[in-house]
């Protein structure tokens, strides 16, 4: 039975204070930092202190509506300052900290084209970033108010009653169809797309996701999952801390190190439940030495839940095999689908079963029908995504956006009662995606006996360990490279079996000959992919000429992908 | 200083001919050492020395110079 009732509050804030009042002492979040002990914020201490950041935060002229930017890295202030925005009625918007590879020129034009995009009005941050972001506040046209530092707010300063009671007042004003939030798609340039979620649709996702993941109150998170990404912010964060249940929050530069601390954590805390892009599985069973894992046991785990990029089948069961013997439970392999434009999950695998996985003709698939076949060269395994969470649907649709019956595929288009109201000042492409109330989401799926299974993009959107590059990115970064034919380059995902992901792989066209200018291009090449923070993995040189173009007149990236991986044109150049 | 030897398996690792690595050279200055790549480097200066790093020693690196001290202390030197 559930016990989640979504309306008995009608915003995020009352329910976080509804938590805090009810199981006050209970961990709301452990802050995980490696090598030290861990950080806690009791339900109750974690409202508290998001109240003083709520005072601050309108004493810094901060009004109910404003988008507030935040960029701030692992740090256990974050949680409340979070909430604190979410008091004052403002919409926190969390942003990547940028890698030091990241040129500042690029991040800080990305951040103006999100601003001019999404209308960001404030950016938290820390100091270190001010010499970057401050120019971008004092440019005319500028919709960045200010530039704020609550990392250096006063927390032993007493709450200023009047202030406070002045935003308590104003937060019971909130209605549940009042946005709560602001997500970004990836992207580098200014391509991202706002979306915005309102406090019902967040409560009603969490009350779908209660059902479809058999949730109790036992249950336990732990994640090193980035904030600014909708698995991360939504399960491992929204969902625990209006569920009201205890979240580890681990700091995804240092899993991707050291992942043993996530192991370390899940053993420590005894915690059930993760969500994890495919690769991560990769890395667990591959990249951690045996001799780490002594104290390990996985025990406590009911659900591992794959999702954000493509499931494979052997990602499962490389992970299987290698923490069998710490005590993990092969039926706590899961898989989601989901989006930010429904809040998050669509679809789910049911909790303690096994995971359907389908072998199909391969070439049968490409032309769009399901065909089940036995074990073989032309084979493809299809992992399930499970089944519809209660209140959503999907429709697989042909190109001219009529229903298709099951066992054939088409593009996923789906509703639900969390669905996001459309991208932030970005009309022309909500409606391009969104038509009669459904979201035509770019993924190419189908369903067998009321399983849905994604298999592809529609989009040419590359997805590395979980995080959307848009090729457009990484293609106008190699038209400024000398010896690169500026617009005769394409960019594209490219399948890397070994780390259970896809890897950015460059066409370019080129009028190089010998090997040593060849060489020298490919290293520009892939400097310049440094400067927008995203790794080049493999580059292939072309002569003029070679890209094939499509019937728009660009070089087109699924042909001369297929030629490339094809592997027969002696033309082409790589190492 | 960074030992030609050390300097060699992270260019291949790489796939690079040549590139100044240096004491304070920080992973994301080298082309191609982006997070997913870190591991494979990791694992394949602990193959060529024959060592083997914990991972919170792998956490402490901050440059390459850290790196070089770490392996010269595995291998006694």
């Amino acid at each position: 039975m559930s016990s989640f009732d979504s309306k008995e509050t009608t915003t995020l804030w009352q329910r976080w204070n509804l938590n805090s009042e009810r199981i006050p002492d209970k961990d709301a979040i452990v802050h995980w930092n490696a090598g030290e002990e861990p950080i806690r914020w009791t339900f109750k201490k974690l409202t508290n202190t998001a109240k003083k950041y709520s005072t601050f935060i309108k004493s810094a002229g901060i009004k109910p509506g404003e988008v507030c930017a935040i960029i701030i890295r692992h740090n256990p202030f974050f949680y409340p300052l979070y909430l604190g925005v979410s008091r004052a009625a403002a919409l926190p918007a969390v942003l990547a900290y940028p890698n030091t590879r990241l040129h500042p020129d690029k991040f800080r034009s990305g951040i103006e084209g999100m601003s001019q995009r999404s209308g960001l009005d404030y950016i938290l941050t820390e100091r270190e970033l001010e010499p970057i972001i401050r120019p971008l506040t004092e440019k005319p046209g500028s919709t960045i108010k200010a530039l704020l530092f609550p990392l250096e707010w006063d927390l032993k300063k007493e709450i200023d009653t009047n202030i406070n009671e002045e935003i308590e007042i104003a937060a019971n004003k909130v209605k549940g169809s009042d946005p709560v939030l602001l997500q970004h798609s990836s992207g580098t340039t200014g391509l991202q797309k706002p979306v915005i979620l309102s406090h019902s649709a967040v409560l009603k996702h969490i009350a779908g996701l209660e059902n479809a993941l058999n949730l109790s109150t036992q249950d336990k998170i732990a994640s090193w999952l980035p904030l600014y990404h909708d698995m991360g912010l939504i399960a491992a964060f929204h969902l625990p801390l209006s569920y009201g249940i205890t979240s580890i929050q681990i700091d995804p530069f240092q899993w991707v190190v050291a992942p043993i601390i996530q192991l370390e954590a899940i053993s420590l805390e005894k915690a059930t439940l993760c969500w994890l892009p495919n690769f991560a599985y990769n890395i667990f069973a591959d990249k951690i030495d045996e001799d780490e894992l002594n104290e390990i046991s996985l025990a406590s785990l009911r659900l591992t839940i794959n999702c954000s990029e493509p499931v494979r089948s052997e990602s499962h069961k490389k992970f299987i095999a290698r923490f069998a013997k710490y005590n993990f439970n092969p039926l706590a392999i899961s898989a989601c689908y989901g989006m930010a434009e429904t809040t998050f999950a669509i679809t789910q695998t049911t909790p303690g079963s096994t995971i359907t996985e389908l072998k199909v003709d391969r070439t049968k698939l490409a032309q769009g029908f399901v065909e089940i076949t036995g074990e073989g060269i032309n084979a493809r395994t299809c992992v399930s995504s499970g089944k519809l969470i209660n209140e959503c649907r999907i429709r697989i649709v042909d190109d001219n956006r009529n229903d298709l019956p099951g066992d054939r595929v088409g593009e996923i288009a789906v509703k639900s009662i969390s669905m996001f109201d459309g991208y932030r000042n970005y009309p022309e492409k909500t409606a391009e995606v969104v038509h009669d109330g459904w979201y035509f989401t770019g993924d190419y799926g189908f369903i067998h006996n009321n399983e849905y299974f994604i298999i592809g993009r529609k989009k040419d959107l590359i997805i590395v360990a979980g995080k959307n590059i848009y090729p457009e990115d990484v293609e106008s970064a190699m038209n400024l490279v000398d010896g690169v034919i500026p617009g005769r380059v394409i960019a594209f995902g490219e399948e890397d079996e070994q780390i259970g992901t896809e890897q950015i792989a460059v066409v370019a066209e080129t009028k190089a000959e010998d090997d040593k200018e060849r060489n020298n291009i490919r290293l520009a090449v892939i400097k310049a992919g440094m400067s927008i923070d995203v790794n080049i993995h493999k580059v292939y040189l072309v002569p003029p000429r070679w890209l094939i173009k499509s019937s728009a007149g660009k070089p087109s990236r699924t042909t001369n992908k297929e030629r490339i991986i094809s592997r027969q044109d002696k033309l082409v150049w790589s190492r | 200083m960074i030992s030609q030897e050390l300097k060699k398996v992270i260019l291949t690792q790489l796939d690079l001919d040549d590139f100044d690595l240096q004491d304070e050279t920080m992973a994301t200055q080298v082309p191609g050492w982006d997070s997913l790549n870190h591991v494979n480097i990791i694992l394949a200066v602990e193959k060529h020395f024959n060592i083997k790093f914990k991972s919170y020693e792998v956490l402490r690196l901050k440059d390459v110079g850290d790196l070089q001290k770490l392996v010269d202390t595995k291998t006694g030197k």
